[in-house]
């Protein structure tokens, strides 16, 4: 049994910040450096704890560590908007993905010999307490607030700290998203509207929504909002021109925060929120979301993918893909489905935040993300062509990673829905080992090209030291470690999926 | 004698509030501006005073009196800065004061 | 004192009843008085005195002084005391500090005396407080008119300039005809609710809730509507919404910065309460209300983005996304005529503005050199180089008024949304959200500027960027307030919040 004194969920979010505060008010960098190391890891042993002692809590509407805390709008005739904090079994697993992920990205950031480091550092905390707050949150403004919270340090660290088409990128991202956050707040306030339920609260959303369903047009309409709304954050096909363009100019950290955390917010939305609220709306949009997923980001993105010479386009692109599944998935509306996406979401967080970090190192010693330009890196640097082999097998699916089981579940949940869409999207499989194969090649194998052999005389390249191997350990070994013991997180997942998805799967099965 | 009904009273005060309007739109000249101003308040108080003849309510008699004092301070203000701007720019052309662009 | 005896006391004396506005014109006469009794060498003490003032009757509003006289008519009616008028009066009073204290910074660059400048802010602010509480078209009129001629002064008040000058004629002919034509629709409601052959005419029809109960009565009557169209129009063109907005970029970047401020904020807020007190006037006339106020806020939103896009002169941008936030106001307004809690909404929304918009408006001043008029975005190019403080308190200005959480601007925005999303505003919604996403795209040019500028502006002509003032105590003190309030009330609406919820 857990017994902390305090609330790990508000620290996991407030140390965070206090530190990001005490940076931003002229800490010196050698303190900065040190208080953020507290910063980072702090979230994350938050996270490990409530994972560790999550099947001893005491749950509460499904929530373990429900915890209110008000910002005087949630009288009885008020808007019903205040900091709820809680973890079911489809926040927990990405919770802790935050978690890890933050800590990893933290360590690979202070390590790194960026300009105003302090700077840097800060912004990163601050999108640290924003992403453990989306997923601790059970009010749905905040879940919305600590989502943009995220968002912002995002587009400041691609125009400072970006590649050469920084302020392109800035604007793009914060266009695109911005749109796609403004659509899905739009059909959060129509589902509390429309449920007229006296809170934003999920839980008594739930019960109101349960209790009273909405009609039918209503839910497609709200339904359409949401997955076009969330879509975008999370690059459905076609909305999906920012992420590579983005990806391709973030700096690493930022991009392993964004692509392996950030983005999963569309996801949680879809399955925490709208599927079970709008079971209508799913059913009626689940063909369109279908055919989008499986023709556009599987199979389109999957051969432009094929087509990309630059590493980081490359892996920009097949997270691009990857998302493809988990709208399958949710395409699906089933208990299964679902809970194929949540692992997945969190077996892709690791792996892709795990090959944007080892780009980066991979850039440090080749000064090149050009395909063509490379080879041969493995007879100087073993140690780093293992990593991101071991990253390429996570990411295709291998079993003994944790992206097996998330892609195996959404195969067995899509067979049932549909066998077209198993073989176009096991098909994809074949292609992201292609692409994925194919560059781990380019990269370490084979002899090296006359352009690396140049740069390798200028600087040889050494292998990873330890202060880049920490974060590749930590977030190689949640792979493993959810790849060979998936019922860790699947057996608190399958608990909250069964009882939040029963009622409304009673009403769309009539 | 003539006896002019309300709506002859209404009519020449929406004539005298379209002239004073117009001449403030198409006019260059800052002070003929300042005249179609005035002339709309005077077009308002005639309007004001007829209506409270026919409708036997003094309020806007009473009105009259502060749409004056308003009109004079209007005025009083207007025109220091037209002179203070004629001071420094030597013009009242509206179409010569166009320093503020961009 | 206790309240009972102040509320007997209020049935034969209504003077108390205005107590702070009375005050307030005291002060401002006392500042008058004071500068020919001292020497001249005190004189440089008088923005302190009237800024203390204020700060005393903020005091002595907040702890409720007047709350005796909540709900109560006073003058036979002339006056409403409602519990939105004591909030204003905070608001208000609120505005004319801040206004006071960005004043010293800009007021410090120029040759010009002092005194006369707090002297008529603390009258209009007198006159905006009365304004939001009149309840009849001549106390109405004449308290406008007394905000309206003060601000005249007040924007062509560096008058060395002719840049100034230049906004000052622009703002008067534009605020005069405007008046001009609030007036002529005043006249002709006055006649027709007056007319004796009208079913429900009244003999007191200057007093709203007369008018109100005659327009109940006749629902579609010719000149009544010519009126209503013709006042809005006049209201319009305070609140600077389309099409009445032409004047704001101009006025805008030639007026003093303080002024400019107190035109963004204290007088915008003031037309939109009396636009609020309108609306409910002219309720009956819904057919025509809404139609027009829905195509205002959609042209005023759409307007005000479009035209912050091209901007480089930071005072012109902050007038024309203004602009859009009148918009958002506006819907807003028009939600308000079917969902009561969208007035609680355009509260937050003006306090949250209010916060913002100062705290901006405080660093503009401060990097701002002599020529008052030139501020251009390329000024603030190393700004969170040379000074974080301002650039971090510029950026949670800028993204409180973008509506990013956490800051006030984004729970404004989401209150205004959910309100007209329960009054099934689902066009103006769409224009909002277009709205929305331009904004964020021109405050984040400037912000871009301000804090990663070195790389992204050419820094050429740095040299030409005018010397920055340095932040004195109170100056940070209050930057930093405005800050800190825009974050706490984005995360904890608290007081306002429980205020709101109980409306």
């Amino acid at each position: 049994m857990s017994n902390l004194p305090f609330d790990p969920l508000l620290l996991a979010i407030a140390i965070p910040l206090a530190v990001a505060v005490a940076i931003a008010c002229g800490l010196p960098k050698r303190w900065s450096i040190r208080l953020a190391y507290v910063g980072f890891a702090a979230p994350a042993l938050m996270a490990l704890h409530t994972w560790f002692y999550f099947a001893g809590q005491t749950q509460v509407h499904g929530y373990a560590y429900l915890t209110n805390y008000s910002t005087g709008l949630d009288g009885i005739d008020g808007l019903g908007i205040s900091l709820k904090l809680g973890l079911n079994g489809i926040s927990l697993p990405l919770f802790v993905l935050a978690g890890l992920v933050g800590l990893a990205a933290g360590l690979y950031a202070i390590q790194s010999t960026a300009e105003r480091l302090k700077i840097y550092l800060m912004l990163l905390l601050v999108m640290q307490a924003g992403l453990m707050g989306v997923f601790a949150s059970v009010d749905v403004v905040f879940f919305y607030l600590f989502h943009e919270l995220a968002l912002i340090p995002t587009f400041i660290m691609i125009g400072i700290w970006g590649g050469r088409d920084r302020s392109y990128a800035a604007m793009k991202v914060t266009i695109y998203l911005t749109a796609g956050a403004m659509l899905s707040l739009i059909g959060l306030i129509a589902l509390y509207v429309k449920s007229g339920a006296p809170s934003f609260d999920l839980i008594t959303l739930r019960q109101i929504i349960a209790a009273r369903p909405l009609g039918e047009t209503v839910q497609n309409n709200i339904f359409a909002l949401l997955m076009f709304g969330f879509g975008i954050l999370v690059s459905l096909w076609p909305l999906h021109t920012w992420a590579p363009l983005g990806y391709g100019q973030a700096p690493s950290s930022a991009a392993m925060l964004h692509a392996g955390v950030l983005k999963k917010f569309g996801l949680y939305g879809l399955i925490q929120i709208a599927l079970p609220l709008l079971p209508h709306g799913a059913a009626h949009w689940s063909h369109t979301l279908a055919a989008l997923a499986a023709v556009g980001n599987v199979l389109i993105v999957g051969f432009i993918t094929m087509a990309q010479r630059d590493l980081k386009q490359v892996i920009g692109y097949s997270s691009v893909m990857h998302m493809g599944y988990a709208f399958l998935g949710i395409a699906c509306y089933s208990v299964l489905g679902a809970g194929g996406v949540v692992l997945l979401m969190v077996a892709h967080g690791l792996s892709v935040a795990l090959l944007f970090l080892l780009a980066t190192s991979i850039f440090h010693r080749t000064h090149t993300f050009e395909l063509t330009e490379m080879g041969g890196l493995a007879q100087k640097t073993p140690v780093l062509a293992a990593f991101f082999v071991a990253a390429t097998f996570a990411s295709i699916g291998l079993p003994g990673f944790a992206n097996f089981w998330g892609e195996l579940t959404i195969f067995v949940a899509l067979w049932q829905y549909s066998h077209c869409l198993t073989i176009i999207a096991i098909s994809g499989v074949v292609i992201s080992a292609v692409y994925g194969l194919r560059a781990a090649a380019k990269v370490f194998f084979g002899p090296p090209t006359e352009a690396f052999a140049r740069v390798a005389a200028q600087h040889p390249p050494s292998d990873l030291n330890w202060r880049e191997k920490l974060p590749a350990l930590i977030l190689l070994a949640a792979l493993l470690f959810i790849g060979f013991w998936p019922k860790s997180l699947s057996t608190p997942l399958d608990a909250t999926l069964h009882a939040v998805y029963a009622a409304p799967a009673a009403v769309s099965g009539k | 004698m003539i006896h002019a009904g309300l709506n002859a009273y209404v009519l020449l005060s929406a004539l005298l509030f379209a002239i004073g309007f117009f001449g403030v739109l198409l006019r260059k000249n800052t002070l003929v501006i300042f005249m179609g101003l005035e002339l709309m308040l005077v077009a308002s108080t005639l309007a004001l005073v007829a209506f409270s003849r026919f409708n036997g309510t003094l309020d806007g008699n009473v009105f009259v009196f502060f749409i004056l004092t308003i009109a004079a301070a209007e005025v009083a203000v207007g025109l220091a800065i037209i002179v203070a701007l004629f001071r420094s720019r030597r013009t009242v052309q509206v179409d010569e004061l166009n320093a503020l662009k961009h | 004192m206790d309240i009972a005896s102040l509320q007997t006391l209020a049935a034969n004396n209504d003077w108390l009843a205005i107590m702070p506005e009375l005050l307030l014109g005291c002060l401002a006469l006392a500042l008058l008085a004071l500068e020919i009794i001292l020497p001249a060498k005190l004189h440089s003490r008088l923005p302190a005195v009237a800024l203390l003032g204020v700060l005393a009757l903020l005091v002595f509003q907040l702890l409720g002084f007047t709350a005796g006289f909540v709900e109560s008519e006073s003058f036979n009616g002339l006056l409403v005391h409602s519990r939105e008028g004591q909030v204003m009066r905070v608001f208000f009073l609120l505005a004319a500090l801040l206004v006071g204290v960005i004043g010293t910074i800009s007021l410090a660059k120029q040759k010009l005396p002092h005194t006369e400048f707090y002297h008529i802010l603390l009258v209009v602010t007198a006159a905006m407080m009365l304004l939001v509480q009149s309840n009849h078209f001549v106390m109405l009129f004449v308290a406008l008119e007394t905000v309206t001629i003060g601000l005249y002064i007040l924007v062509s008040y560096f008058r060395s300039s002719p840049l100034t000058l230049e906004a000052g004629l622009k703002y008067l002919i534009m605020g005069a005809l405007s008046s001009s034509i609030l007036l002529f629709g005043i006249v002709l409601l006055y006649g027709v609710a007056g007319n004796p052959e009208l079913t429900g005419h009244t003999a007191s029809a200057m007093n709203l809730d007369s008018l109100h109960a005659f327009l109940a009565a006749n629902r579609h009557n010719f000149l009544a509507s010519v009126g209503i169209v013709l006042v809005l129009s006049g209201v319009a063109f305070k609140i600077a919404a389309f099409p009445f907005q032409i004047w704001v970029p101009d006025v805008y970047q030639g007026a003093p910065t303080p002024v400019t401020a107190f035109l963004a904020v204290a007088s915008k807020g003031a037309g939109f309460l009396v636009l609020l007190v309108l609306a409910r006037t002219f309720s009956p006339y819904a057919w025509l209300l809404a139609p027009v106020l829905t195509l205002m806020a959609a042209a005023t939103l759409l307007f005000g983005s479009l035209g912050a896009l091209t901007q480089h002169n930071v005072k012109r941008l902050m007038g024309l996304s203004g602009v859009s936030h009148a918009g958002f106001l506006l819907m807003g307004v028009v939600a308000a005529g079917t969902q009561s809690m969208a007035i609680g909404a355009i509260y937050f929304y003006l306090f949250a503005y209010l916060l913002a918009s100062f705290a901006v408006f405080g660093v503009m001043a401060l990097v701002a050199g002599p020529d008052d008029a030139d501020q251009e975005i390329s000024h603030y190019a190393g700004l969170a180089k040379d000074s974080p403080f301002l650039a971090l308190v510029l950026a949670i200005g800028l993204g409180s008024r973008a509506g990013i959480p956490p800051q006030a601007g984004f729970m404004g925005k989401l209150f205004i949304f959910i309100a007209a999303f329960k009054a099934g505003l689902y066009g103006l919604l769409t224009v909002a959200i277009v709205g929305v996403v331009i904004s964020i795209y021109y405050y984040f040019s400037w912000i871009r500027a301000a804090v990663f500028s070195s790389s992204t502006l050419p820094d050429g002509d740095a040299n030409a960027r005018p010397a920055r003032t340095p932040v004195s105590f109170t100056t940070g003190l209050v930057l930093g307030l405005l800050a800190f309030g825009t974050v706490l009330l984005g995360l904890y609406q608290g007081v306002l919040g429980q205020w709101l919820n109980t409306r």
